[in-house]
């Protein structure tokens, strides 16, 4: 090759550099910021970059930039996913051969490898907080495994900026980890007495369901503010947990003897953000969003529209019934006439079918209406089925967080009733477990006397089995106080209505003698079970005295 | 902590001794047969018979005449050529790896000391490896590739100390390397570990238990952590133990207030010297048995006693004299609890410890304790004790029969389970100076980096220096994994050998399911169980690097003597596969064109 064709060899390499580094510098500009006069100036960047802003997909926008991090990916060459793999094993072994500090140094690593991989910091943190702290006897230790989990999946909402997954999940182990175990009575007092922990957040803020709610409400905040999806939940639960964790919070102080104005304002504060939760629009999977407080509503306007169109078309059902019934099979036609309480059970399920079949739709009414009265009868019939059919999505939706039930328990607890009689069934049961038997039993009738007034202005609470079982196991406590006092259980009891609630469940009360009903022998879930709380949670720390 | 193998270098060395001539003479019986068949199919069989003799009366000379002198300036020229090769690069790595190891080590670990000790022993291992490997691996190849291997052979040199002479020069200069390694390992934990508290005055307050003037408190935050603080009257005290330490609390009169002055961490670095005994258990019945029962956990190590019952477990001592105890026994325990109900979450689970003469049955009263669970518990039995009739018992007289004494513990609580193994009970007889223990555990990094050197200067005889490398890397892998290479071939793990994982793998398959009957297992198992036997066979002729961890890291960092013993039974399997690679070494260069 002679030098003029090296040169020209050259020329032609360094044109075609210039030239490609044209597209390049088209799509890979790096974006630059710069503030003047307070305004964010500078430019968007190549094509990548601005791609990258667009879907949140730059280190910076997930999260914090961490320069271990990154070393540790690039002395991996590339071999992150196997050196994860590897790790992730040896932490299975560590925990398994219970070597606790080989475990937190291989999440360590795992972390640095991998820490945009939401899943890594929620089941490490998961793995700290619920199933090594349970390793450890004393509840001291047990408590500093817990935060470890809790810091540890803080520490992964630096690097994973505004993931609502994990800003929740937050919420949910300072929530319910701390306020739920076991030892929730002692985690409460560490948690409160956590200054490394809590750092200047004010005493009275340091309880675990206020800054579980505090997690709750930015998880909220990215979703609302900007736009981040929820995963791996529905967003009715989702967006339940703020107002839960202020009634949890509500429950806990009065559970722990802080009654009065304190727990009323708590309890009305839980009101105000169940009634906010109610107004929230929520999606669906019917692909319409929903306000669980317009149930009401709903269900108002949709009789209003029946009313209408049976007055529109006055007797028309009936006469499309009874032309049914006339239509009927000679067989469903002999189910159908002969007493419910003569059928056999195959001929119940029959008759339960035929009944269906019978009630026309609004729309089959409507269409039999004149041509003059028609168009309004249709559109009646299409408001009374489209709101009837509305009423009974939020009606499920409602059903999901039991939604009825807190907004009606928050209201009712405010009432001085209610407070008075938490307050004195909380004294009566702390005397009884201090042997003071007399003082007992008095805090006991007081308190009973109170639930009696609460259930007269609220008789709607004997239909909630929560109510109901949780009435029981005071009605069983007092039944041990009058053991010990040698008093026959009282008849007619002051609270005999919800015995007989009782009674109605499937897990009836058993009776002690013929005439007399002894809670003590209630058998079946308790109110802490129907709201899925252990049984080993709600039980006292110290055992009441054994009977004589 | 974890052990499970104890060294007892009497009772080992005369089996290992025998083991070591039997497969020693199998070895050169097989390679006499093999060599004298490839000399028979090259030169016919008497000439082949004849050169085979020639080589091992030769070899018997060779090595007899052995000289030192020789073996010196050929370990010089191999310190030379490491130098020229930039051994020190090696340094550097370290010096960077320890000036960034502060970014990836968490401090606020529950037990530091042990999270830096082992990084340290594990860094300086890998390196030390692969220093051994690639100085090793590739001198000798470079040699015949430059020909300067034929300026040597023209010298007066013996190929054993060719061959002796590479693995003492870098074995030199490994060890040199290894020292400042050393130095400067334990310079870094010390350092990064070294840490102080202040007292928070305004958390101090009077101690209910601790009578006049006692106070209790807290101290800042420091490394991650906080201790709690106990005062005496005079101010002075000390912290808690937490994360594996604790501080000395001395105070002094600053105006009209009083200053704390906090120590530097105590007990982080220590080399406690156990003495075990045997554990055997008793059932809920009271009937003897090799273990507890299983509470269910996956991990077998431990077994469990039930609370409230007859159930037991006993460890027999021996050789207790009082000139070893004067002080009577100082007991360690590590007691784990597993709760079958939640029982008083504001109480640890009590238990009780007695002291029993295995003759005569003559025991102490009831010693009760609580079970601290994943904490050493410290407990010391007094020289003079009480028996249950309150008599007075003279330890070593009474409860000590020939040097031999038992202690057994039970739990108290009912429905409650205590967990031991063997080594989570013993005396701690005394205490080694920790900078010893670290020599050892350095000695123990030394003696696996000399077999590296060895087996790559061996291999480097015959291959090439990348093959060489790989060969030796090979022997590193099947050491690393001989316990694992020994479940897969006697069936512990689940999954099959390497071609029925493979399959798995490929249909993606659970381990744990049964391969579908047909010819595809049939074949498939069979050729794994050949692998599998040729694996095995490997793995137990080769160094055996897994248990390396638990004999002298894991001592260290976990602050347990490593005992002359385990140094002796790993100084002795060095030397003899040493002995081995050296051997094999020589024949190979000798049986070589070019060192004839």
């Amino acid at each position: 090759m002679n030098r003029r064709r090296s040169l020209w060899h050259k020329v032609a390499y360094a044109t075609a550099i210039v030239v490609l580094l044209l597209p390049l510098s088209y799509l890979s500009q790096p974006r630059t910021t710069a503030l003047h006069g307070g305004e964010s100036v500078g430019s968007p960047g190549g094509k990548l970059a601005q791609l990258r802003d667009e879907y949140g997909l730059s280190q910076a926008d997930l999260g914090e930039l961490d320069p271990t991090s990154e070393a540790l990916k690039l002395v991996t060459l590339g071999m992150r996913g196997p050196a994860a793999n590897i790790l992730w094993q040896k932490a299975n072994e560590y925990k398994k051969t219970e070597d606790w500090m080989g475990f937190s140094a291989a999440l360590e690593q795992i972390i640095r490898l991998q820490p945009n991989f939401i899943n890594v910091w929620r089941f490490q943190a998961w793995n700290l907080s619920y199933n090594i702290s349970v390793e450890f006897d004393d509840y001291h230790d047990r408590y500093d495994w817990v935060m470890k989990g809790i810091n540890f999946i803080i520490g992964g909402t630096n690097y994973n900026k505004n993931e609502p997954r994990l800003l929740y999940d937050v919420g949910w182990f300072i929530a319910q980890k701390i306020g739920r175990a076991d030892e929730h009575l002692q985690y409460r007092r560490l948690f409160r007495e956590d200054d490394d922990f809590n750092g200047s957040r004010k005493p009275s803020d340091r309880d675990n369901w206020l800054v579980g709610r505090e997690w709750f409400l930015k998880a909220q905040e990215a979703v609302d503010k900007l736009g981040m999806p929820i995963k791996g939940i529905t967003p009715l639960v989702f967006h339940s947990y703020p107002s839960m964790a202020l009634i949890d919070y509500t429950e806990a102080i009065e559970d722990e003897g802080t009654f009065g104005e304190v727990a009323k304002n708590a309890w009305r504060k839980s009101q105000q953000s169940w009634q906010e939760f109610g107004d929230r629009e929520i999606p669906t999977t019917y692909n319409i969003p929903i306000r669980l407080n317009d149930y009401e509503r709903t269900e108002e306007r949709a009789h209003e529209s029946v009313a209408a169109l049976d007055e529109l078309l006055p007797g028309m059902r009936d006469k499309i019934r009874q032309e049914r019934i006339e239509a009927l099979s000679p067989e469903d036609r002999q189910i159908w006439d002969t007493p419910d309480g003569d059928r056999t059970a195959e001929q119940k399920n029959r008759a339960a079918q035929i009944e269906a079949t019978l009630k026309p739709s609004y729309l089959e009414i409507a269409q039999r209406a004149d041509t003059a009265k028609q168009l309004e009868a249709l559109r009646l019939a299409d408001a009374a089925t489209h709101d009837e059919w509305l009423a009974g999505v939020i009606d499920r939706y409602r059903d999901i967080v039991n939604f009825k039930y807190w907004r009606l328990h928050c209201q009712v607890e405010q009432t001085p009733e209610a407070l008075a009689a938490r307050k004195a069934i909380y004294e009566g049961s702390h005397a009884f477990r201090n042997s003071d038997l007399n003082a007992a039993k008095k805090q006991y009738d007081e308190g009973l006397a109170n639930w009696r007034a609460v259930l007269d202005a609220y008789p709607e609470l004997l239909k909630e089995t929560i109510v109901v079982d949780e009435l029981v196991d005071v009605i069983k406590e007092y039944t041990a106080i009058l053991d010990q006092h040698d008093i026959e259980f009282p008849e007619p009891f002051v609270l005999q209505d919800v015995i007989d609630e009782k009674n109605k469940s499937p897990y009836p009360l058993t009776p002690k003698t013929e005439k007399q009903t002894s809670p003590a022998d209630v058998t079946g879930p308790s109110a802490e079970a129907d709201r899925g709380i252990k049984k080993s949670d709600a039980q006292p720390e110290t055992e009441p005295p054994a009977k004589p | 902590m974890v052990v499970t193998q104890l060294y007892d270098l009497a009772s080992w060395l005369p089996g290992a001794i025998a083991y070591f001539f039997e497969l020693g003479a199998a070895l050169a019986l097989a390679a006499i047969v093999i060599s004298f068949l490839i000399s028979a199919f090259r030169y016919g069989p008497l000439a082949g018979g004849d050169i085979v003799f020639r080589v091992a009366t030769t070899a018997v000379a060779d090595l007899a005449r052995t000289s030192p002198r020789r073996v010196w300036a050929m370990a010089r020229l191999a310190m030379h050529e490491s130098l020229r090769r930039n051994v020190l690069v090696a340094l550097a790595v370290f010096v960077v790896l320890l000036l960034f190891a502060g970014w990836f080590l968490d401090d606020t670990s529950p037990d530091p000391s042990t999270l830096y000790l082992t990084f340290v022993l594990s860094a300086t291992t890998w390196l030390a490896w692969a220093l051994g490997v690639f100085l090793s691996a590739f001198s000798l190849p470079a040699d015949f590739k430059t020909r300067t291997i034929y300026t040597v052979v023209t010298k007066p040199v013996r190929p054993g100390e060719i061959v002796l002479g590479r693995i003492l020069g870098f074995t030199i200069i490994g060890s040199a390397l290894l020292v400042i390694m050393g130095v400067m390992s334990y310079v870094f934990a010390s350092r990064l570990l070294d840490h102080s508290h202040s007292v928070e005055v305004a958390s101090l307050q009077p101690d209910a238990e601790g009578g006049n003037g006692a106070l209790v408190g807290r101290t800042s935050s420091s490394h991650g952590h906080r201790h709690e603080v106990r005062l005496d009257a005079d101010g002075s005290g000390k912290t808690d133990l937490k994360n594996g330490h604790w501080h000395e609390i001395t105070a002094r009169a600053d105006g009209d207030k009083t200053a704390y002055t906090l120590s530097e961490p105590r007990g982080m670095f220590v080399a406690r010297v156990p003495v075990y005994g045997e554990l055997r258990f008793k059932d809920r019945g009271g009937h003897g048995g090799d273990r507890g029962i299983s509470v269910g956990k996956e991990w077998k190590y431990r077994s469990f006693i039930e609370g409230g019952t007859l159930a037991a477990a006993i460890w027999t001592f021996h050789d207790i004299t009082p000139e070893r105890f004067p002080n009577g026994l100082p007991i360690e325990m590590t007691i784990r609890v597993f709760r079958s109900h939640k029982g008083d979450i504001n109480k640890g689970i009590g238990g009780s410890l007695i002291v029993r003469n295995p003759r005569t049955g003559r025991s102490s009263v009831d010693i009760p304790f609580t079970a601290q669970d994943q904490e050493i518990d410290y407990k010391k039995i007094e020289p003079s004790l009480f028996d249950p009739s309150g008599q007075k018992l003279d330890l070593f007289r009474d409860l000590v029969d020939n040097g031999n004494v038992e202690i057994q513990i039970t739990c108290l609580a009912r429905g409650q389970y205590f967990g031991m193994a063997m080594p989570d009970l013993y005396l701690r007889a005394a205490d080694a100076s920790f900078q010893a223990n670290y020599a050892k555990a350095f000695f123990g990094v030394w003696l696996t980096m000399v077999l590296v050197i060895s087996f790559a200067v061996m291999f480097s005889t015959f291959l090439s220096g990348p093959v060489a490398m790989l060969a030796t890397v090979a022997i590193l892998v099947i050491g690393c994994f001989t316990e694992d290479i020994y479940d897969l071939a006697n069936g512990i793990t689940q999954g099959g050998g390497p071609f029925e994982s493979l399959v798995r793998i490929v249909k993606q398959q659970n381990m744990v399911i049964e391969m579908e009957e047909g010819l595809t297992k049939t074949v498939v198992q069979s050729i794994d169980a050949a692998m599998l036997f040729l694996m095995k066979g490997l793995a137990g002729l080769l160094p055996d690097f897994s248990k390396f961890d638990e004999a002298f890291v894991n001592h260290l960092a976990k602050g347990f003597d490593i005992s002359p013993d385990t140094v002796g039974v790993w100084g002795l399997r060095g030397l003899a596969y040493l002995c081995v690679a050296f051997v094999v070494g020589y024949f190979f260069l000798k049986t070589r064109e070019v060192a004839k």
